[in-house]
């Protein structure tokens, strides 16, 4: 691991010690992410964050979804103090082995080169639970339910039983 | 209303847990006028409590404690998995009862037949489904069509099925009983939000309260049972949630705390008497645990199915419930709905990548199926105890060892076929079969009844052969799994038995 950006991590830590914010309390609704330090002190290098922007996407390709969806999902783990240091370091390994198996830059090659090297990484411990993470935030996100028409927890609002529960209209009209 | 019970009080009735099974079998004696002390190692959730979010109510309910091998999915939790279940409730069929006699000895297995009959059971499948509102019954409507149900009927037919239903479920269709009916909200497996589905968090224990002769004891984790020199029970040692340990006095005791936490309780209940666990002079005790056939298949219909809205499990196919060996197995299946969130999907697609992806675009057109079917007992299928590992209360850490019967295997890859067939009758775009989801949710076997004590752990009425005033309440007495989820038959037979009991003791035998 490269020195600047363990010291880069150090130091956000050191923010949120010092601001007295517990790392239980520090979550997105309250303080916005972009505020806080998604933009300006985003706890990775600026290139690994991108290249984890990119390969989140890749895990879990949605077209219908912007890329801020994603690096979102990844600025929340790094956001939350209690899990960001050991979720940093995975996102930093991931980085640093895609770059090795793609000779020098990961995110220059095409699509295919990049999952191929993606491939080569996929048993390792980092990218299991980065793809699980991004799992967990894509398919319980806002974005995606309202890709799919899926409209989440019902109990709110009176369940489904008048709200399409029984609808469908090409079922053949067998006899 | 609720009563306390003093720790020397010899003439209540321990019951250990307070799901279906335990539950059941302390509201049926407390109704009885039989004084009831039921302890429950999980805390008591309101409906406050429930929320939809799987996530939330994993931690609320689950039993998170340690085990070892193969998986299991239970609660721990007032109410027990009755918190967590579908609320589908099929019969066992005749066929099902004598399953040695029907399919013969079943290489590698220990195939028995049940020490009693379907028509024995009958009137006591009439009572529990009265108690639950079992949908298509005792005047309860069939349950809401949901358009995953429709898809799965209409596939069904189209591939010769005749037994599709939208009954057989423990879920108000109207309000009954105190209780709403079904607003087919979702997340079922996450606790019934509105209590429309059955479950004895608030149905059993609630009703037991009221009659005066019933103290439900929270936090409170059986350890161990006790017992005099003539070999009958006589207390219950449980720890709280400090870990303080009490001693309950007891005229009998029933054992309702799922099979792992059966087994161990009376594992861990050796003495000079039962060197090697209590009841267990046989050697079966833990052996022959049974956890049923499991598949599930997702579809990508031609048009939306929305199978998020609604009940998870709302309608069965019960063509395969039967035997007939010309399949290639012995045994049957039933055929079910399935659906779940987005996450839940994405979970059983797996993978990543773009196939992954491009399937759960298409979310809002999946239908879904799953399949429960007989999981044949056989002897090294068992629960053991870690020898040096130990949980929070100083209990040997469980071990659960479990290994697939070829007769399962081939009635997977027939049930894939089927449930595939279904879908594809329908012009399915995409189909995917995942073997084993779910499985660990239905358990059975590990105390089984038998006729001959030398076959298994409980006679007829759950009762241990070598103790007399020691009862198991729970799924651990089925003597062979059956095809059907297994709750209806557990309350079933936990009506029999407290009713079995209730008399014992009006005769003055217990």
């Amino acid at each position: 691991m490269d020195l600047h950006q363990l010291t880069r991590r150090r130091f956000i830590v050191s923010v949120i010690a010092l601001s007295g914010v517990a790392g239980s309390a520090l979550r997105p609704g309250l303080i916005p992410v972009s505020q806080a330090w998604a933009e300006s002190v985003s706890p990775l290098d600026d290139s690994i964050r991108a290249a984890m922007v990119r390969m989140a996407r890749l895990l879990f390709p949605h077209d219908a979804l912007a890329d801020d969806v994603y690096a979102e999902l990844l600025d929340r783990a790094l956001s939350d103090a209690a899990a960001s240091s050991e979720f940093a370091e995975h996102l930093e390994a991931a980085a640093a082995a895609l770059e090795r198996h793609s000779g020098g830059s990961w995110r220059a090659l095409d699509e295919a080169g990049q999952i191929d090297a993606m491939r080569s990484i996929e048993s390792e411990p980092y990218f299991a639970a980065i793809r699980e993470h991004v799992r967990a935030g894509i398919y319980n996100g806002a974005a995606f339910w309202k890709h799919v028409g899926y409209r989440g927890p019902s109990k709110g609002f009176g369940g489904y039983l008048h709200r399409g529960a029984g609808d469908i209209d090409w079922l053949p009209e067998d006899e | 209303m609720a009563k306390t019970y003093s720790l020397d009080d010899d003439a209540v009735v321990v019951v250990i847990g307070s799901g279906a099974g335990g539950g059941t079998v302390s509201n049926e004696l407390a109704q009885s006028g039989i004084d009831v002390v039921c302890l429950e190692a999980g805390n008591r959730l309101t409906l406050a409590d429930v929320v939809n979010d799987a996530a939330v109510m994993h931690q609320k309910m689950t039993w998170l404690d340690k085990r070892l091998g193969a998986p299991v999915w239970l609660c721990k939790t007032v109410g027990g998995t009755t918190m967590r279940w579908s609320g589908m409730t099929p019969r066992f069929r005749d066929f099902e009862f004598r399953a040695r006699s029907t399919y013969g000895a079943l290489d590698g297995t220990n195939l028995i037949d049940w020490p009693l009959t379907l028509d024995e059971l009958l009137p006591y499948y009439d009572k529990a489904e009265a108690k639950m509102g079992i949908t298509g019954t005792h005047g309860m409507p069939a349950s809401f069509e949901t358009s995953n149900y429709k898809v799965m009927k209409a596939g069904g037919k189209r591939i010769g099925y005749r037994e599709i239903t939208s009954r057989r479920t423990a879920i108000n269709s109207v309000a009954r009983d105190g209780r709403p009916a079904c607003q087919q909200i979702g997340f079922c497996w996450a606790g019934c939000a509105i209590g429309a589905k059955w479950s004895t968090l608030y149905t059993e224990v609630p009703k037991a309260e009221a009659t005066g002769h019933f103290e439900l004891r929270t936090g409170a984790m059986a350890v161990k049972v006790k017992h005099d020199a003539s070999g009958k029970v006589r207390s219950v040692i449980y720890a709280d949630a400090d870990g303080v340990l009490s001693e309950q006095k007891a005229r009998a005791v029933c054992v309702a705390g799922n099979v792992v936490e059966t087994t161990r309780l009376l594992h861990n209940s050796q003495s000079t008497l039962f060197p090697d666990g209590l009841g267990n002079s046989s050697g079966h005790l833990g052996r022959n645990y049974m956890r049923h056939v499991m598949n599930l298949t997702l579809a990508v219909m031609p048009g939306p199915v929305n199978f998020h809205r609604g009940t998870r499990q709302s309608g069965l196919i019960l063509d395969e419930q039967r035997y007939d060996d010309s399949r290639g197995f012995a045994g049957g299946y039933i055929i079910e709905t399935a659906a779940d969130q987005p996450y839940g999907i994405a979970g059983f697609v797996g993978g990543w990548g773009r196939d992954s992806a491009e399937f759960m675009d298409n979310y809002n057109r999946i239908a879904g199926c799953w399949i429960t079917g007989e999981d044949p007992p056989e002897a090294e299928n068992r629960i053991v105890f870690h020898d040096t590992e130990r949980d929070a209360h100083g209990l040997p850490v469980p071990v659960l060892h479990y290994r697939e019967h070829p007769n399962s295997t081939a009635m997977k890859q027939h049930a894939e076929r089927q449930c595939e067939s279904i879908y594809e009758s329908l012009g399915a775009e995409q189909i995917l079969s995942r073997p084993d989801a779910g499985s660990g949710c239905h358990n059975m076997g590990v105390a089984r009844m038998s006729k001959r004590p030398e076959d298994g752990v409980t006679n007829r009425w759950g009762r241990l052969h070598d103790v007399p005033n020691l009862f198991v309440s729970d799924g651990s007495v089925f003597t062979s799994s059956g095809a059907p989820n297994p709750t209806l038959t557990i309350v079933a037979l936990a009506i029999r038995q407290a009713e079995h009991i209730a008399s014992a003791m009006a005769r003055r035998e217990l």
